[in-house]
């Protein structure tokens, strides 16, 4: 289905809304920079700078020296903002403690997440990032940007904010390190007026949910993972502005079971593009792999002589269950045992092909460690169609939404939930059966309790009759 | 909506903490109003803060709701 968007899309001139100059931008030499001290001393970062990889200090110092020789009032927060955000890094690298409070009321009319505040402890010592706080950007799907669009966006961050930022976060938005509290409205009200864009979440809210590549680029992809994340992210637009979940709420779209988004690790609710029907298979290709005329990996492997490639050590043995061979010539699948790890595809992408009849995973519960460690997503739906508008998935969500929102206890992520009531109960909320596969050993608890429903036939159990043989 | 709106301010008045998880809310309304659903208590709270009387404090990775001019200040 062709591409609409859910709302009216405004044309946007970018070179309208720039704010800086070539020369502005381009404002000191790099001889300049080599001579730039910035206003305190930091000898614990730069050695950092020492290492094989680029160094964010090494960039923090260029911005720093372009900040300084932009004229006065071309810049709404202090030109020295970032020399204090690394002066202020240095003295927490010395005491072994961070200097930002955590948290407080700043935010932008309406929304209850997007802006986190930050305020630094030790503000006599650096006013200018005495007021630091953190703006998330809803990312496109797949993260697509215009040019354009860019440099409008980092002209506007340099002139109401303090020129850094990073692409992307954890979550997926872009995010806009430090502005004061004056500069929140005026930044919103640019970024949705100007430049048609949203801020993402934070907060006891959704997150903003994101994908990858997908169709866009990727030959792997079971499903339209940008459509798919964009339909969530506008049906959701409630969840993720205005915070009534116990916590954060993650939804990442993976397009096949490489999970370049990570979905598996880092959403509570995971949708891994997937197929129920068997893997495509061209014995010609299969040949010609095996004759050394394709090269494995595409080619991914070619830094080093790995010999000549062998389909029985290098696939065959390989794969997880066991459930390839080569018979008379020909490569065999026995496509009921498969579980598509996508091993034997990538390595001979030209051979192998995801099947046709595709959908999605559906995993729940990863998090990162706050209690009881970090967790992996458990495997909730091994398979649901995804096409849109998505009923069914959104029928799932909301499902587990209403579960989490009565039971979970504040700060308390779904997996968490899930571990606290088990996953027999979670299974009954989402109204999916048991699978064997979702036994992860044998039970250690001796005591069961089976439910009536539970048994084939059920019982009968009369309490006065049992009393007459049994007293009190 | 009027209704619940009233039961909101009065807990955000009255209750001993000054911020409070949404948990909270919903427990305070639904005490008075058993029938209460989770969805309407949050519309409630969303209008609240369009005018201006309620506040959203967040930790970044927490949001609580606050009454404005109570307990907690624009700046900490
Ligand atoms: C030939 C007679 C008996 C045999 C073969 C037997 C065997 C067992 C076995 C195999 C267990 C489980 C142990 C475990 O979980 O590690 C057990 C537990 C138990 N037995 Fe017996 N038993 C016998 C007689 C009795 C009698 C006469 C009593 C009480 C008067 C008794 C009281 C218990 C209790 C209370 C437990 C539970 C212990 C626990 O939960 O930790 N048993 N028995
Ligand atoms: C005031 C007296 C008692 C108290 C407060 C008490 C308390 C408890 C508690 C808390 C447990 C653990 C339950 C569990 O982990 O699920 C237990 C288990 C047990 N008690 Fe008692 N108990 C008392 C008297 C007795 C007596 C008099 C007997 C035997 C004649 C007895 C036999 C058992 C047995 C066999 C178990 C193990 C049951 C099982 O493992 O499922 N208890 N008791
Ligand atoms: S997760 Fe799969 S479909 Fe998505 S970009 Fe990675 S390999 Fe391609
Ligand atoms: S996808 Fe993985 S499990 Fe399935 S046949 Fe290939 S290697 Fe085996």
């Amino acid at each position: 289905m062709a591409f609409a968007p859910k709302r009216p899309q405004k044309e946007i001139n970018y070179e309208e809304v720039r704010i800086y100059t070539e020369e502005e931008l381009h404002n000191y030499t790099e001889e300049e920079l080599k001579n730039f001290k910035i206003k305190h001393d930091i000898p614990a970062l730069e050695d950092l700078e020492k290492g094989p990889w680029p160094s964010f200090v090494a960039d923090a110092k260029r911005e720093a020296l372009h900040r300084k020789k932009l004229a006065e009032g071309r810049t709404m927060v202090d030109k020295d903002v970032v020399d204090d955000l690394l002066g202020q890094l240095e003295l927490s690298f010395n005491d072994g403690e961070t200097h930002w409070k955590h948290g407080g009321i700043v935010g932008v009319f309406g929304y209850g997440g997007g802006v986190i505040g930050r305020y630094s402890d030790v503000p006599e010592k650096f006013p200018s990032v005495a007021h630091f706080h953190t703006l998330r950007v809803n990312q496109p799907a797949s993260k697509f940007y215009k040019t354009g669009f860019l440099r409008a966006l980092c002209d506007l961050w340099e002139y109401r904010g303090s020129g850094v930022f990073n692409m992307h976060g954890s979550t997926g938005d872009i995010i806009l390190l430090g502005t004061t509290t004056e500069q929140l409205e005026p930044i919103f009200y640019d970024l949705t007026h100007e430049l048609d864009q949203d801020l993402g979440g934070s907060g006891s809210n959704l997150r903003t949910p994101s994908c990858c590549i997908g169709k866009a680029r990727c030959e792997f992809a079971c499903i339209d993972t940008q459509d798919l994340c964009y339909e969530l992210t506008m049906h959701y637009q409630d969840e993720l502005h205005r915070p009534a979940f116990p916590y954060k709420f993650k939804i990442k779209v993976d397009g096949c079971p490489n999970g370049c988004v990570a979905s598996i690790a880092r959403s509570d609710f995971s949708l891994i593009g997937t197929w129920r029907d068997n893997i495509r298979i061209d014995q010609e290709a299969v040949k010609a792999y095996i004759a050394g005329e394709i090269k494995p990996n595409a080619g991914a492997h070619s830094g080093r002589d790995w010999g000549k490639f062998d389909i029985q050590k290098e696939v065959i043995d390989l794969c997880p269950t066991g459930c390839m061979a080569m018979e008379d010539g020909e490569l065999k699948i026995n496509n009921a045992e498969c579980n598509r790890c996508m091993h034997c595809i990538n390595v001979m992408p030209r051979a192998l092909r995801p099947g046709t009849d595709t959908g999605v995973s559906i995993l729940v519960g990863a998090k990162a460690p706050i209690l009881e460690g970090a967790q992996l997503a458990t495997l909730a739906v091994p398979f649901m169609k995804a096409e849109p508008p998505y009923d069914n998935i959104k029928e799932l969500l909301e499902k587990i939404w209403e579960w989490w929102m009565e039971e979970g206890k504040n700060r308390e992520r779904l997996g968490e939930l899930i571990q606290r009531k088990g996953l027999p109960r979670f299974l009954e909320v989402i109204g999916v059966p048991a699978a064997p596969q979702m036994v992860k050993m044998p039970r250690t608890n001796p005591y069961i309790f089976w439910k009536e429903e539970d048994v084939p036939g059920g019982w009968k159990r009369d309490i006065k009759d049992y009393r007459m043989r049994h007293k009190r | 909506m009027e209704e619940l709106k009233k039961i909101i301010l009065e807990f955000a008045e009255t209750s001993k903490k000054t911020k409070f998880y949404f948990k909270d809310l919903e427990k305070a309304v639904q005490a008075k109003m058993p029938d209460a659903k989770s969805r309407e208590i949050k519309k409630a709270a969303t209008e609240l803060v369009n005018e201006g009387k309620l506040i959203y404090f967040s930790t970044g990775s927490t949001t609580m709701y606050g009454l404005k001019g109570r307990g907690i200040t624009e700046d900490q």
